[in-house]
């Protein structure tokens, strides 16, 4: 037993050893994003090569999804963890810079190769108390932003105008199998989400918060968008009853829905589909004159206030190298994504046949604002929609319920 | 450590005696401390840590410097003098009631006929446990789907049969209705695999015996099978009620988060959207002690009840 005893202690002192041993191999960083398929596998690509004949250094790349990567980084910043570069859309840098949870980059980069990018792609925001406005993340792509997608097999042309689109959606709207129930529809898209009631709410003249951020959600605009977005379905008939997300890609890829309302990250999935794919920016709304007004924002990498030493370094380094003109030029051919670095973005229209489209739609769009609020209005918009499409609610009131929950919601996340 | 030891170093043989359990309990030692280490580490760290947080004012804006609230329970007092917890609190029993009824009911059910010798028993078997060997997430995800109001099959088959289509997600009761029908769906077979185990351990003598006095089928079941299950299905009732009370995977995936409007939350699924989507880390905290007091009171309350019951088994 004595034996016994021993060779247990020796065991765990071996096992102590081998545990505090291996500082001498390779630097890892470590990436965490919630990119899509096609943009993984172009990021694998990406690190492939500059990983390339280094055997000093080692790069994983963990995906989450938008929601989970939000929460699993503020987490393991807290506990001093995390990765070394998160990446994700340009609204998360709020929370994260005002949490103290990643670093401003303006003075980790030379002045120059900050001007080679857009200045409009640079995610900058001043923190609570601060004047200055502090640069948060590099971003590889601009957009981000909804735009009007159509089948060219089924329309030949993009509408001039929403009347135009009402129209032409209700001649592909129809019962095609005779069962009573409506399987072709004109017009699909997420119905259950806000971020796809905002380009309506621009078009009536409407914005969800002002320069200081307060929401502006009680008011006429939106309550005559939420009216449009029911008449789609009540008095046109071209949208379903309910729709999501999943359901309204399915329609469009199975050639089952006429237009579709969605971003960049979805269009190469349509064309690998077989649809033969359209774009054009959302069209005016004869009643206003207006366009639609998606929201705009960029997409890049930020540091993680925890990444301390060489390991920072290295990850500045490859922050640089993913956000490049090469690695934007490769976005753009593949994805069909517009660069934010200046060079790439002066070439990205022969790059992609989907770009020009793009573009187009970008001019009528409103940079999306990056501050936490969004958070709660995002929230509270979200049930009154729904309630308006679904439920009958009555959209003046509904407005009235945003703002009231909005400014509530608010007060709470700041401890009023 | 032990006792004194002789200065003389007499009585060697009580001193063999002793040293050689000493060292008994420092091999057993050895074997428990890592897992103590581990569970001090994941249970009782984050449970303290829990605690502290609750006294704080953890949120966004003081994410990396939280301070103490002042008075110390003021997010107690918020959380107990929120309406909607109660509002919310009414529908997390009304959760964790229909669907514990529901799966012992069907559980029971299940078991009591997969105990008879019928024919295809075994495959029965295994159709049965599937609900409970799929992911949840899945299964989850694939209900929602099923709920849809246009597209789902449940509102296609309501049509067929007649019925008119229901709004699964938009109206608020059947909006919570359609994740208790999905965990309904995925709890019934740990009940009836758990009923099954009892059920195959109750001597068939008692039965046979049970028959002769004249005891019809009815009878046999109430007052044999339920009694002498008791002893298997309380712990697992016990079990289900705490992970039904806590389960937020399926009423967060089916309403999406609490749609329509908030209303489809229970408790454990309004304290994640408060921590999680607004950043009330301090409030939070102080809403799952107080989930946390409630489970204890359940589950002790349970205890007792067995004990109290336990010599009627």
């Amino acid at each position: 037993m004595r034996h016994a005893t021993a060779l247990l202690a020796l065991a765990a002192l071996a096992l102590g050893l081998a545990a505090c041993g291996g500082g001498h191999g390779p630097m890892k960083l470590f990436i965490w994003e919630q990119m899509d398929p096609k943009e993984q596998v172009l990021l694998d690509a990406h690190l492939e090569t500059y990983l390339a004949g280094r055997t000093d250094l080692l790069v994983e790349r963990v995906h989450y999804e938008t929601e989970a990567l939000r929460t699993q980084f503020q987490n393991a910043a807290l506990a001093g963890g995390g990765p070394e570069l998160i990446y994700g859309p340009g609204d998360q840098v709020g929370p994260f810079s005002i949490m103290g949870l990643i670093d401003p980059l303006e003075g980790l980069f030379a002045p120059a190769m900050l001007d080679s990018f857009n200045p409009e792609s640079l995610i900058r925001l001043a923190r609570p108390g601060e004047s200055e406005a502090h640069l948060w993340a590099l971003p590889d792509q601009v957009g981000n932003h909804l735009i009007l997608c159509f089948n060219k097999k089924l329309i030949p042309d993009a509408p001039k105008d929403f009347a135009e689109l009402i129209e032409m959606a209700q001649q592909h709207t129809a019962d095609t199998d005779g069962d009573g129930r409506i399987d072709h529809y004109g017009l699909v898209f997420n119905q259950k989400e806000p971020f796809w009631l905002v380009p309506f709410l621009g078009a009536f003249g409407g914005w969800v918060m002002d320069e200081a951020g307060r929401p502006t959600l009680d008011t006429p605009a939106m309550a005559r968008a939420l009216a449009y977005l029911r008449e789609l379905r009540a008095v046109h008939g071209i949208i379903p009853r309910e729709c999501d997300y999943d359901m309204a890609e399915a329609l469009f890829k199975e050639g089952k829905a006429a237009f579709l309302i969605n971003g960049p990250w979805s269009w190469q999935g349509y064309i690998d589909a077989g649809v033969d794919l359209g774009l054009a920016p959302l069209p005016p709304i004869p009643e206003t004159g207006r366009y639609p007004t998606p929201m705009v924002s960029a997409k890049g990498y930020s540091l993680n206030a925890n990444a301390r030493g060489a390991e920072r370094e290295e990850a500045l380094r490859l922050m640089a190298y993913l956000t490049g003109e090469a690695a934007q030029v490769d976005l753009a051919r593949e994805l069909g994504v517009i660069p934010s670095r200046k060079a790439a973005g002066a070439q990205a229209e022969s790059l992609h046949p989907l770009v020009a489209a793009s573009r187009a739609q970008i001019l009528h769009g409103r940079a999306m604002p990056v501050v936490p609020e969004m958070r709660a209005i995002w929230d509270v918009t979200r049930p009154e929609l729904q309630a308006v499409l679904g439920g009958g609610k009555d959209p003046a009131r509904a407005a009235a319920d945003m703002q009231r929950r909005a400014l509530a919601k608010i007060a709470e996340m700041k401890g009023e | 450590m032990g006792l004194p030891v002789d200065p003389g170093g007499v009585q060697p043989a009580r001193g063999a005696a002793l040293g050689w359990r000493g060292r008994e309990r420092l091999l057993a030692l050895a074997f428990v401390g890592p897992a103590m280490l581990v569970m001090l580490g994941i249970v009782l760290y984050p449970f303290v840590y829990n605690v502290y947080l609750s006294l704080t004012d953890m949120g966004l804006y003081t994410f990396r410097h939280p301070s103490l609230q002042s008075p110390l329970w003021k997010n107690y007092a918020e959380v107990l003098g929120h309406r909607e917890l109660y509002v919310v609190f009414v529908k997390t029993v009304a959760w964790t009631g229909v669907n514990v009824l529901f799966h012992v009911a069907i559980g029971l059910f299940l078991a009591v006929l997969l105990n008879q010798p019928i024919r295809g028993r075994t495959l029965f078997r295994v159709l049965l446990i599937l609900p409970w060997a799929m992911p949840q997430y899945i299964s989850a995800l694939t209900w929602k789907g099923m709920f849809n109001y246009e597209w789902g099959v449940v509102n296609h088959l309501l049509q067929q049969v007649g019925l008119a289509a229901v709004p699964w997600s938009t109206d608020p009761f059947w909006a919570f209705l359609a994740p208790l029908i999905t965990n309904i769906w995925l709890g019934f077979p740990f009940m009836m695999i758990i009923a099954l185990g009892g059920l195959q351990s109750i001597p068939q003598v008692v039965y046979e015996s049970a028959s002769v006095d004249g005891a019809g089928s009815v009878r046999r079941f109430f007052s044999i099978t339920l009694p002498m299950l008791k002893p298997v299905l309380a712990p697992a009732v016990m079990l289900g009620t705490i992970w039904t009370f806590n389960n937020l995977n399926v009423i967060w995936l089916v309403s999406n988060g609490g749609e329509p409007s908030d209303k489809t939350h229970i408790l454990v699924s309004y304290v994640y959207k408060a921590a999680f989507t607004y950043y009330r880390y301090g409030y939070a905290a102080a809403f799952s002690m107080i989930l946390f007091l409630i489970l204890f009171a359940l589950v002790w309350m349970q205890t007792r009840l067995g004990r109290a019951t336990e010599a009627s088994w």
